[in-house]
């Protein structure tokens, strides 16, 4: 097991490039649904990758959940892989706030679209703040209905044994609808970014 | 005399880049406190001639802050600067008597401008 700590000044740094990252991607989601986006202080923590199916198993129990997985690369080693994660019970709403009729097909578009919206804003958020350029590999789209999650954070945790793991939630509460946004940055990458982290605290 | 500035910012990082920001020629005490709750606190033992508050914080956020300034003036001019930059967002502070909207990481030459525009520099 690699010995990995992360200081409270490099988890305090991190938490407000990731406030800023969120802060603009809620606001393209805002403008996108046309509606408020309610945002709740992020929470950062090392999580080991044997423990990462059942923390998700914790908190997603065994609701209908679909997931869309996209892995990304930096510069300075910096990479990982955001999940949005979607309760089938919320989904059904978009269709309401879009306004629009419900249909399955139309539902995973615009999970679809959302998450390229949350997902690319974040991630430009953060590498801007970090002066870094962020490539992306294709989503991939996880139904709990069809597949096994756990299985795909399996297979996603399959090299690494440590992530840093940053939880977000963006909620439209007005229509009941959640997304929540997993940040991975795992392995080796975390003490890439744990170099980044130190060279913005010195300017400060 | 000095103006007294207190900085409400849950991020220590962010507490440092809005000091950072603060016009050098600017006669000012600064004070900092780490949440709503905190600064509410340190306003009751001296009122802030100008206020710098960050809205998404635990405890006792922006908004709730700004909703007890309201009932009770603590702060003559309140600044926000935030991460959450919804037009909703901004529209909301600005009811809730905020002076102004300054987005993060915080801009020091919007800042002045700010500061300049009210004649609090």
């Amino acid at each position: 097991m690699i010995e990995i700590t992360i200081t409270e000044e490099q988890r305090d740094c991190l938490q407000e490039l990731i406030n800023v990252a969120m802060g603009r991607a809620s606001d393209k989601l805002a403008r996108y649904l046309q509606t408020f986006v309610h945002l709740q202080v992020p929470h950062i923590e090392l999580v080991s990758s044997a423990e990462l199916p059942q923390t998700f198993a914790e908190t997603y129990g065994d609701d209908n959940v679909t997931l869309l997985s996209q892995g990304f690369y930096g510069q300075d080693g910096i990479s990982g892989e955001t999940l949005l994660i979607y309760r089938a019970d919320h989904t059904k709403n978009i269709a309401k706030i879009l306004g629009y009729a419900p249909d399955e097909v139309s539902e995973m578009e615009q999970l679809t679209d959302i998450s390229s919206i949350l997902t690319t804003t974040f991630l430009n958020g953060l590498a801007e703040q970090i002066e870094n350029q962020i490539a992306y590999s294709a989503p991939r789209v996880i139904s709990s209905r069809e597949t096994s999650i756990e299985r795909h954070l399996q297979d996603l945790s399959f090299n690494w044994e440590l992530a840093l793991k940053v939880a977000i939630s963006y909620q439209v509460t007005d229509y009941e609808f959640n997304c929540d946004m997993l940040l991975l940055i795992p392995g080796v990458a975390i003490e890439n970014i744990q170099q980044v982290l130190n060279q913005i605290l010195e300017e400060y | 005399m000095s103006l007294s500035v207190l900085i409400c910012d849950d991020s220590a990082l962010a507490r440092k880049q809005v000091k950072k920001s603060l016009p050098d020629n600017w006669d000012v005490e600064v004070r900092v406190a780490s949440n709503g709750l905190e600064a509410i606190n340190m306003m009751r033992e001296q009122i802030a001639n100008v206020l710098f508050l960050d809205l998404t914080m635990p405890e006792l956020d922006g908004i709730s802050v700004l909703e007890l300034l309201k009932l009770k003036r603590l702060a003559e001019y309140v600044i926000v600067i935030s991460a959450d930059i919804q037009p909703e967002m901004q529209k909301r502070v600005t009811e809730l008597g905020a002076l102004a909207f300054i987005q993060k990481p915080v801009n020091p030459e919007k800042l002045s401008n700010i500061l300049k525009e009210y004649g609090l520099l």
